[in-house]
């Protein structure tokens, strides 16, 4: 108690030490003439009563002393005086000052905005209770072609799953929410729903605020129709009715009974407005791998045991794929759930996270630079302390503390830097790319940026802490300034670091860049000016009849031509940059008899080819006779010859559902779906006519894409988005659109990844280069500041201006030069990481490097002259003058 | 920190003070220099301003309580008092201190 009550005493003293300061002055004071009086008393004469006062009192100065280092703690009296004398010493030099902390805080900025995605990506756990319990299940393939990732399941897996697997509670859902209308009173939206099987919310650890979950019954096939609602659309649409639960609500145009709404707080990895029941079977959907798993583990069972089970369960699957590929093995293992989901994420991530980090090396490099200028300049004011006897202790703390305030305040301006930067990052980003609610600004992130702060306060203050060392007492003390060689090379050195990590972010976001212009300069192959498309949803009980769906395209599209202004109108199942549906497909006469491979289907009306300008260049396109009762026909493109037919001419061929290929039509761009990563590239497609799909697939198709209504207009048409609904109206009244997009917006979504990344990349390479012009400037600025003597001596000795500015500036090339070559050595390593997200262009491309090269000599030679021109104002007489 | 002949004084001191307040109740700082002095018959070699770190020191642990007034001859000055704490630590630490004179006396006595 009693040295609590001491240590509460003695930090409040801290604050308050003029006050104590006085009081304990005035008190010794009163003491003294208390005694002076008293010795008066005693009848001394007055000079001896105060000469006899002060002896009895002992030494003013020492009780003064004693008393002030009791009362505080001297430490922290000693630190807060030494952060005082810093304060003085950086603000007699605001411009170090300002170039430091503004450096620190684009650095550490940077490296926060990035680190809080990471964090929210990677650290942060998922938004449900004990996520550590929760997985997905991941299949590894060795053999041939060794592999790891997360796979869709079908009917058949996920009921060996969901029966065979005692350790993990499972569940299922389609893979990502889809448009379905939705019918409230007179009013019919366009709502994004997810189908998700029984206890899929029982895994999340998600318990519905109203009602309840879906059961075992609805989960079935033919079980009753039953939704779940999210809180928003409860509270928007049905005006957060009480009574719902229980209630029939119109969706996908049949009546759906509404058993539960989720709470307010509810994150699930839809983020959907509504839920319906996934009722997976071994048929239909449930016949491909088409759903997704996710899983938890029960209390008491381990993920060992959930493997074994999982194996076992699956153990047919596994020799059913040996069988079809001899030599491979398969297995499969839970992931968490976190890894899982941010598979996909992670190397980008990680990859952002070493640019950072780079670019935080780059200011360190830079700030031990201006340091070590900084501490030369003033070797002459060290050499004074140390000669009145301070210790190199004391020395160093001086400078320790001046680096850490720079870093603190450095590090304080990053956060602020960090959180603008992310906030605009994050409105950067299309919606639901990051598969996590929020990216928070935590305490993670916080402890991250103060280890940055710390850490660049530490790599940039060595190089000055140990050159102070050196301090030779003699020779500083007489001469005026010191150019210091070591310093120098020390600081080409630094020069050459940075110049070489910049060369790495400029060559990769070099890449980046390419990559984007290729993938954004790909041709067409068809007209994107000039047409408007817009999605309806007909996962709907009214189109599961193909007549129905026949009589919708025919009335539709003829109301839509009717437009004034409208040249042509189409409806196709997929557009150019989206991704199709894949299907098997086998040729059954000729040559290549009996094979078979996967291609896209998509099904398109008449206008199709002509509306959205893509070319038949053999045989022709469908037209109004292509009807049910006659011949089917297909149209293939280019890439489905070459894939199936060798490039040789495929029309008359039949194929495995008795079409017969009556045109070729030209390569578009798609969202691949098959055996290519690319962003875009022209997959094998045949287009069916829309009046011969048959039904069970038109209700399958329709669960997973929604089709487009194409219209192509000579030129702009006003009001046009508005007489498309009122045309789709005409043939439809309860049939809204999602939205209405050109083709760059659908180009644009798609390649909104490579987007970011060169955004991101390039911002990052950009703030290189220009810490590495500062470097480079600072440098020969020095110089130049530092030799003006010496070359006031070389000019009136003769040299010619010209030799003294390539004498000064030569550090500084000769430097970047080795930073340069330095570079693109580790280039040849580090960016063969790239690769994989990489298209149109090589890891080693030569203009990428050469431009980066290029970019660097020309900012080189730029911070190189700007400070060497001062040369020419050099003065040699009055120079020489000054000594 | 200081000297050892101060260390060892400094319990003692402290306790001197306590008991100068309990004594002669409020007091000021050259008035408790002067009772010590008087009490020890100047047995004690002290110089007046040591008293000063003892006071802060129980002021620090609230044991006293220190109030600016004046003095009999009108002079302004700081009065120092014993706290509720200290009022029980007198007792506390006169016990304290008889234990430690007792075994002293002992070790002390001719050993026969």
């Amino acid at each position: 108690m009693d040295w609590m009550r001491t240590m509460i005493s003695r930090c409040a003293a801290l604050f308050r030490r003029r006050k104590l300061d006085d009081d304990l002055d005035a008190e010794l004071s009163s003491h003294i003439e208390l005694a002076v009086e008293d010795n008066l008393k005693r009848g001394m004469p007055e000079q001896e009563a105060r000469t006899a006062a002060l002896r009895a009192f002992g030494g003013v100065t020492q009780t003064r002393e004693r008393y002030r280092v009791e009362r505080g703690i001297p430490a922290v009296e000693t630190l807060m005086r030494d952060t005082r004398y810093a304060l003085r010493q950086l603000k007699r030099n605001p411009g170090f000052a300002l170039t430091v902390i503004v450096t620190l805080a684009l650095a550490v900025g940077a490296n926060t905005a990035i680190f809080s995605i990471v964090n929210a990506l990677m650290l942060k756990s998922l938004p449900y209770a004990h996520p550590e319990r929760m997985g997905t299940i991941f299949q590894r393939t060795q053999g041939a072609e060794s592999a790891t990732g997360r796979n869709d399941i079908d009917g058949e897996q996920w009921e060996l799953l969901r029966d065979n697997v005692p350790s993990l509670l499972a569940a299922v859902s389609s893979d990502g929410a889809n448009g379905v209308n939705l019918q409230a009173g007179q009013n019919v939206q366009y709502v994004h729903a997810g189908r998700v099987s029984e206890h899929y919310f029982d895994v999340l650890g998600i318990r519905p605020g109203l009602g309840r979950s879906f059961s075992a019954d609805e989960d079935r096939p033919s079980g009753p129709k039953a939704a779940i609602l999210s809180y928003g659309l409860w509270h928007s649409t049905f005006r957060s009715d009480p009574n719902l639960v229980g209630q029939a609500i119109r969706l996908k145009g049949e009546p759906y009974t509404v058993i539960g709404v989720l709470p307010s707080d509810a994150v699930t990895p839809f983020n959907a407005d509504l839920y319906t029941a996934l009722k997976p079977s071994r048929k239909g959907e449930g016949a491909g791998t088409n759903f997704e798993a996710i899983t938890r583990l029960r209390d008491g069972a381990t993920w060992q045991q959930a493997d074994a089970e999982l194996n076992r369960a699956w153990a047919s699957w596994e020799a059913w794929v040996a069988a079809r590929n001899p030599g491979d093995r398969i297995s499969f293992y839970s992931v968490p759930l976190q890894k899982g989901a941010t598979a996909e994420l992670r190397p980008k991530a990680l990859s952002l996270m070493l640019a950072a980090g780079f670019i935080l090396l780059i200011a360190c490099a830079n700030l031990a630079g201006l340091t070590l200028v900084r501490t030369a300049r003033r070797t002459p004011e060290i050499a004074t302390r140390l000669a009145l006897g301070a210790s190199q202790g004391q020395i160093q703390k001086q400078f320790w503390i001046e680096n850490s305030l720079l870093a603190a305040v450095g590090g304080l301006a990053g956060v602020a830097v960090g959180l603008l930067t992310l906030r605009g990052l994050l409105s950067l980003l299309p919606e639901d790319y990051l598969p996590v609610a929020s990216v928070p600004l935590d305490g993670r992130v916080l402890a991250f940026t103060l280890a940055a702060s710390i850490l660049s306060s530490l790599i940039f203050g060595m190089a000055p802490a140990l050159t102070v060392r050196r301090i030779d007492l003699r020779s500083s003390m007489a001469t005026r300034s010191v150019a210091g060689g070591h310093g120098l090379r020390l600081r080409q050195w630094l020069i050459a670091i940075e110049v070489a990590l910049t060369v790495i972010l400029l060559a990769s976001s070099g890449l980046l860049i390419r990559t984007l212009v290729h993938l954004e300069t790909l041709p067409p192959g068809f007209e994107p000016a000039g047409v408007v498309t817009a999605k309806a949803s007909l996962d709907d009980a009214r189109y599961h009849d193909p007549a129905a769906f026949r009589k919708l395209m025919d009335e539709s599209v003829a109301a839509m031509q009717r437009i004034p202004g409208v040249e042509s109108a189409a409806v196709g199942l997929n557009l150019p940059y989206e991704r199709a549906l894949n299907s098997p497909v086998s040729v059954r006469d000729g040559k290549e008899a009996g094979r078979e491979s996967n291609a896209d289907a998509i099904y398109v009306t008449p206008g199709y080819f002509n509306t959205l300008r893509i070319p038949l260049v053999a045989g022709r396109g469908f037209t109004a006779s292509d009807t049910t009762t006659t011949q089917k026909v297909c149209v293939v493109n280019r890439a489905f010859a070459h894939k199936f037919f060798h490039g040789e001419n495929p029309i008359g061929h039949t194929l495995n559902r008795g079409q017969t290929i009556v045109g070729m039509a030209g390569d578009v761009p798609l969202s691949p779906g098959l055996d290519n990563n690319a962003p875009l590239d022209s997959e094998a497609t045949m287009y069916v006519p829309t009046t011969q799909v048959d039904a069970q697939l038109l209700t399958l198709v329709h669960m997973w894409f929604q089709p487009s209504w194409i219209v192509r207009t000579a030129a702009p048409v006003n009001g046009l988005t508005g007489q498309m609904q009122r045309a789709l109206a005409s043939a439809d009244p309860a049939l809204p659109f999602s939205g209405f997009y050109s083709m760059s917006d659908l180009q644009a979504k798609t390649l909104a990844n490579q987007r970011i990344e060169v955004a991101l990349l390039g911002a990052m390479a950009g703030l290189a280069l220009l810490l590495s012009a500062v470097g480079i400037f600072s440098l020969v600025a020095n110089l130049v500041a530092q030799r003006t003597r010496e070359i006031g001596i070389r000019i009136a000795l003769g040299s010619s201006i010209r030799e003294a500015m390539f004498h000064i500036g030569a550090p500084g090339v000769r430097a970047s030069a080795l930073g340069l070559v330095a570079g693109q050595v580790l280039c040849l390593g580090v960016l063969r990481a790239m690769r994989s997200v990489l298209y149109g262009v090589g890891v080693y491309d030569a203009p990428t490097m050469l431009a980066a090269v290029t970019t660097l000599a020309l900012v080189t030679l730029v911070a190189t002259t700007l400070p060497v021109l001062r040369i020419a104002r050099i003065d040699p007489a009055s120079t020489l003058r000054d000594e | 920190m200081g000297e050892s002949k101060s260390d060892v004084l400094q319990g003692t001191l402290d306790l001197m003070v306590l008991k100068t307040l309990e004594a002669m109740g409020p007091l000021h700082g050259y008035g408790i220099a002067r009772r010590i002095e008087q009490v020890s018959a100047n047995g004690l070699s002290l110089n007046q301003g040591t008293i000063y770190p003892a006071l802060l020191r129980l002021q620090q642990r609230r044991w006293i309580k220190a109030a600016w007034g004046t003095s009999e001859t009108g002079r302004r000055a700081k009065f120092y008092s014993l706290s509720k704490i200290g009022q029980k630590q007198v007792t506390e630490e006169t016990e304290n201190w008889e234990r430690i004179a007792a075994t002293m006396a002992r070790f002390l006595a001719p050993s026969n």
